[in-house]
């Protein structure tokens, strides 16, 4: 899957990221860190599940996950800090994208948390 | 090993009285997912009595509890969510995002049977005569029925029993035989509730079943969703043997395009009406009426983004437009197009013989456009349910209201403009039961019924929101003096 093309890949994709660093913080001993992100990763999959409505389903051009990849092999500060950089500009890209205003909302919170741990 | 489906009736799971079957198949990848049985009309007799034996008792439950049964089932359905996607993607060959949808909608349902509890009333007057006061007290009727098609596998069964059953009645479904393995978990989900038995019943089968059931003299009531030449069938079938009926049928959509419309956004929405759900839907947008000078324009935006969607199995989350349900639906939709064309239309972009990497066999059908149709030709007069969008050019509004109601559908119809004026007229005068404004589907929410005229609705009252209440339950008129 290279595309984020709807509304499902963007939040499927969002849900595999905060898995992916959750387990990256957790091997990290980042416990707080870790809490987060799955914390975020439940909410996505409630926005998920609550708001998809065929009245609005409209396709999606423009995103790549490609993009996005994580590095999640340096658990060093400078590689946290990056990791969460790329989190952040992947929200920060896709909120725009989508036209349901819960997911936008879901979507510019993760971005401002993982904008303020690349910034701590 | 397939697994074989059963009847649900009673309160367990029953093998047919026939050893008959139809296979169910995966449209996309031609796997059989199940064996349905066809039923009998011994089936539908058992199903029926189990369903008339629990009504006295399920009607003197407090409705309270009726409406907890239905709090609990949407719990159960929401912690399965992604499962019911995946069945629903799986039989009838839609994308996840659009089973998504479908499954919300169905749980919106369930959410209006759930506050059902603060509608449902009757009303009084005191003293309509003096020392004489007059009620209406609303009351449930009895063994209620769905007769429901596949494009919609999980919602649309949820669009009435939810509500029959907390009003009081019985209930029986009989899904589609092409798609019933969404019935069979909902009524899974149904049988961890341990409601009284009988309350809900299952029957598969198909057209024999559906008269059987039609006409069974413990049936009081059928919804039904499907065709319309089904439709009025039903109808009239349910009419002479005295039952209450709502009958929904076809459509042929129409949507609007005013010069003064925003083209970038209204196409993107046009997009998701016309070849969403592989245009296999009583509300897709199957003829785009271009008014004035915005037809050229409009056409090249429509090709630029129709041929951009990407066509695959709905399973894979970057497909945006699946299957149409079977082989013998993609040859009858070719065979449409190709008519069109012979009538004189130009396929600008040509759907048939559309093939997927990696599913050979799968029932696909490409995003199609027919430029240059007339409103005469067979693609802009009859339903194709599929993802075939034609072109009609109107000279201007008035024309365009015209070529709308000339239709003999009304199922729905939209407009696409930044005209205040102009979305106020077609509101007012377009013949249809649900309108667009800057809306390609306009898709009546639970709380609304679900509108359609003409040949798209057979019946009074509609389904979901104030109609569903009135549906499933009468008045009863008491008129009393104490001495």
């Amino acid at each position: 899957m290279t595309s984020l093309n709807t509304f499902g890949a963007i939040m499927t994709f969002a849900i595999e990221m905060e898995t992916q660093i959750r387990d990256y913080y957790q091997s990290a001993g980042e416990a707080a860190r870790a809490a987060d992100a799955d914390k975020r990763r439940l909410n996505f999959e409630r926005v998920r599940r609550e708001n998809v409505t065929e009245i609005k389903l409209e396709p999606i051009d423009g995103l790549s996950e490609t993009d996005y990849a994580l590095n999640l092999s340096d658990t060093s500060a400078a590689g946290q800090k990056a990791v969460e950089a790329t989190a952040a500009r992947f929200y920060t890209d896709t909120a725009p994208k989508i036209n349901v205003r819960e997911a936008q909302r879901a979507l510019e919170r993760a971005a401002k948390q993982h904008l303020q741990n690349a910034e701590a | 090993m397939v697994q074989k489906l059963q009847h649900y009736i009673g309160g367990a799971w029953v093998s047919s009285t026939s050893d008959q079957m139809t296979s169910v198949i995966n449209p996309a990848t031609c796997d059989v997912l199940a064996e349905v049985p066809v039923g009998t009309r011994e089936d539908v007799d058992a199903a029926v009595n189990a369903a008339a034996a629990a009504f006295p008792e399920w009607r003197s439950t407090p409705i309270l509890s009726r409406a907890q049964y239905m709090y609990r089932y949407k719990t159960l359905v929401e912690e399965r969510f992604e499962d019911f996607v995946r069945v629903v993607v799986e039989e009838n060959g839609k994308t996840r995002d659009e089973a998504r949808g479908e499954v919300r909608r169905g749980i919106e349902s369930i959410d209006f049977a759930i506050g059902l509890p603060n509608i449902a009333h009757g009303y009084k007057v005191e003293d309509i005569s003096s020392g004489i006061d007059e009620t209406a007290e609303r009351q449930p009727l009895g063994v209620f029925t769905a007769i429901t098609p596949f494009n919609f596998p999980m919602m649309v069964p949820l669009w009435f029993l939810p509500t029959a059953i907390v009003l009081g009645n019985t209930y029986v479904l009989k899904p589609s035989p092409q798609t019933p393995i969404s019935a069979q978990l909902l009524y899974e989900v149904l049988d961890e509730l341990d409601m009284p038995e009988g309350v809900v019943n299952l029957l598969h089968g198909g057209v024999d079943v559906s008269m059987a059931v039609m006409e069974h003299p413990k049936v009081v009531g059928v919804s039904f969703v499907g065709s319309s030449p089904v439709a009025k069938i039903v109808y009239e079938t349910c009419g002479k043997h005295g039952k209450r009926v709502q009958a929904q049928g076809g459509a042929k959509n129409h949507i609007v395009v005013m010069p003064d419309a925003d083209l970038s956004v209204s196409v993107k929405n046009i997009m998701g009406s016309s070849y969403g759900c592989a245009g296999q839907r009583c509300l897709a947008g199957s003829v785009v009426v271009a008014v004035g000078d915005i037809y050229e324009p409009l056409r090249d935006e429509l090709v630029k983004q129709a041929s951009a969607l990407r066509v695959g199995y709905g399973l894979e989350e970057t497909t945006q437009m699946g299957t149409v349900i079977s082989h013998a639906a993609r040859e009858r939709i070719e065979k449409m197009i190709s008519a069109g064309v012979a009538e004189g239309a130009t396929p600008v972009l040509d759907g048939r013989n559309k093939s997927v990497e990696g599913f050979p066999e799968g029932s696909f059908v490409g995003p199609t456009i027919l430029d240059g149709v007339t409103a005469n030709m067979s693609v802009a007069r009859d339903e194709i349910f599929g993802p075939v969008m034609s072109i009609i050019r109107a000279a201007d509004f008035d024309e365009a209201v015209d070529i709308l109601n000339s239709s003999r559908y009304g199922n729905s119809a939209s407009i696409f403009t930044s005209s205040g004026k102009y979305a106020r007229e077609f509101k007012y005068r377009v013949d249809a039961g649900n309108i667009g404004v800057n809306i390609g589907v306009a898709a009546a929410t639970a709380s609304f019924p679900f509108g359609g005229k003409k040949d798209s609705f057979f019946g009074d009252l509609h389904g979901q929101g104030p109609d569903a209440l009135e549906f499933f339950t009468d008045r009863k008129i008491v008129i009393e003096r104490w001495f």
